[in-house]
């Protein structure tokens, strides 16, 4: 595996070099403002004015205001919040079960690993946003009933890449020498199997952070995510699709947060990594 | 070949009735039916019990999988409880529009991005290739939404060259919803190109630094035969899959960008079930999708075969 043949000095550098990257500051930059938005000295971003429909740039409103009269930027900045924090969740709990269910098949092998496998590639072949569509529409919309659906739904490709990764550790000689000195499996995945293939999973974990972000702004999109007046950038580009051709920041605005966002972490992305090990 | 394709065209069937059946369970198994969406929030047990009864919802859900089953033999593909129409009806004119935008942007896809993926793959570490490499995994890395969103304001409010509100019905003739098939399909196309291009790309760097390539060139065979003879037919199998999924996520898979467009075609209409809890609309798009992705695989499968001696010959399998 990549990280036990890469020199050390050659990754701190290639980390290095990306934590300085553009990437790395426009990520950091949403989180933060995703976190600290309320503490912005904002416009209330579902405070309605009926007097002021559809302007443009102006001091009041440096982004204009949408067909409710409502502050652009605020709404934009506080857009990435529902987005963020479920992509977030989701990501992390599939991170979870992947490292799980990808370490348990590895170690435990024959049947339980064909079963474990089996089911992984059912969950792989389902199109993620028809299942996504079909779970709001007949359970319901509240975060966690989606957070939990999409950590499910993006959990398989990271269990699949940390069963592979976990069996190629397995056969190297220092977990050899740990079984032989009566390590349990437990203490083999924590202490010789995750430290080694932390790299690669972290890079999937983020890989598929971004698959979430989109698939949820885009359930959104449709109407099936997070609710209106909450500002979310999807249902913000879907309402403000109507009005284009009089104002068209509230559309702009929103694209230009979600797509930086989205570009910026598939540039923290060792892709090629990734590509070379499926 | 025979035996195979039959073989093959066995075990695709096999899939479909099993899957058909896990869908119509898994659909049961949701809370919810169509008699709950219908009646909304004026649902009381009396009503839902009555609503159930005439649409026969009150059934086992076993008996009613039989009677879904045996009505799909017989081309019955349910009600639409909402819309209070035959499923068939719904869906035909929708197949045609979804026929029509696939069709125009496999056109404007496939040959480019096989073409141009040949020629950067060739040339893997050029500037040139690498820049379209680029821009393809940003187009891939865009939600729908954007990506479809900017073309739109791009192309038909910003330089008004494609109408920009579509107002036709799904059954509208071809010829009316031709105008507006432009926009989801230059969209649509887009995606695909970059799907497509990449896997062919990647191909073809892979099989040109292999053996038999140098061996036709040392042999003195010129460039373009030993890219024509040799390197082509070598790297066309791995995107002849991505072609054949892509198609048919093409045909069915493209909720967002008929949304975005208000484009009359399947997925428009699958969102729109979905939102409605329409079951027999939604049970009957999703078998659609799932027969057309498991023919699209089982054609990839079969013209693989034809293009590659050594699938054929059964050499190297793993």
């Amino acid at each position: 595996m990549t990280a036990v043949n890469a020199a050390p000095a050659a990754t701190v550098v290639a980390w290095r070099r990306r934590w300085l990257s553009v990437g790395a500051v426009v990520v950091a930059a949403h989180l933060l403002l995703a976190v600290f938005v309320p503490l912005l000295p904002l416009q209330s971003p579902t405070a309605q004015d009926a007097t002021a429909v559809l302007q443009g740039m102006s001091r009041a409103h440096w982004l204009g205001t949408d067909d409710l009269g409502r502050d652009v930027l605020s709404r934009t900045l506080w857009g990435g919040r529902p987005s963020i924090g479920i992509a977030f969740g989701a990501a992390l709990l599939a991170a979870l079960l992947g490292v799980l269910i990808g370490t348990a098949a590895a170690l435990a092998g024959g049947w339980l690993d064909d079963v474990l496998m089996r089911v992984n590639d059912v969950l792989l072949a389902l199109p993620s946003l028809l299942v996504l569509m079909l779970v709001a529409s007949f359970i319901g919309r509240q975060p966690v009933v989606l957070m939990v659906t999409l950590a499910v739904m993006y959990a398989p490709p990271i269990a699949r890449l940390v069963r592979g990764a976990t069996l190629g550790v397995l056969g190297r000689d220092f977990v050899v020498a740990a079984r032989l000195r009566g390590a349990r499996s437990a203490e083999i995945v924590t202490r010789e199997v995750l430290p080694n293939i932390r790299g690669v999973v972290i890079t999937e974990v983020a890989m598929q952070f971004s698959w979430i972000l989109l698939a949820f702004s885009s359930l959104s999109f449709l109407g099936l995510g997070t609710a209106p007046p909450t500002p979310e950038w999807g249902l913000m580009v879907a309402g403000a699709r109507t009005y284009i051709t009089v104002n068209a920041l509230p559309l702009v605005a929103p694209m230009v947060m979600l797509a930086s966002l989205v570009l910026a972490v598939n540039s923290l992305i060792d892709r090629s990594a990734l590509e070379d090990h499926p | 070949m025979t035996g195979y394709v039959l073989r093959r065209a066995a075990l695709s069937i096999g899939v479909f009735v099993a899957m058909a059946v896990l869908t119509y369970l898994g659909i049961a198994a949701l809370p919810g039916d169509a008699c709950t969406a219908l009646l909304g929030k004026f649902a009381t047990a009396g009503k839902l019990a009555q609503c159930r009864a005439e649409h026969g919802l009150d059934a086992p859900v076993l008996q009613r999988l039989g009677d879904w089953m045996l009505g799909l033999l017989r081309g019955d593909l349910g009600y639409s409880v909402k819309r209070s129409a035959p499923v068939s009806e719904l869906i035909a004119p929708r197949i045609r529009n979804a026929l029509l935008l696939a069709g125009v942007a496999s056109l404007l896809a496939f040959p480019a991005a096989i073409a141009v993926g040949l020629a950067t793959g060739r040339r893997e570490q050029s500037k040139v290739s690498r820049a379209v490499d680029s821009t393809a995994l940003v187009a891939m890395t865009l939600p729908e939404f954007v990506t479809a969103s900017v073309l739109w304001l791009v192309l038909s409010v910003w330089l008004p060259i494609l109408p920009a509100v579509t107002v036709v019905s799904s059954d509208d003739s071809l010829l009316d919803l031709l105008p507006n098939v432009w926009l989801p399909a230059i969209t649509l196309a887009v995606l695909v190109f970059a799907h497509v291009m990449r896997s062919m790309r990647a191909s073809v760097s892979a099989t040109s630094r292999r053996p038999f390539a140098d061996a036709a060139r040392l042999r003195g065979v010129p460039e373009r035969a030993v890219v024509r003879r040799h390197i082509l037919p070598a790297s066309l199998p791995p995107t002849v899959n991505v072609v054949a999924v892509t198609a048919a996520w093409l045909l069915t898979g493209t909720f967002v960008v008929e949304v975005v467009f208000n484009y009359p075609g399947l997925g428009r209409l699958a969102v729109d079930a979905i939102a409605d809890r329409d079951t027999d609309l939604i049970l009957a798009l999703t078998l659609l999708g799932l027969g057309v992705f498991i023919v699209a695989s089982f054609l990839a499968d079969t013209v693989i075969r034809l293009l590659d001696p050594r699938v054929r010959a059964g050499v190297g399998r793993a």
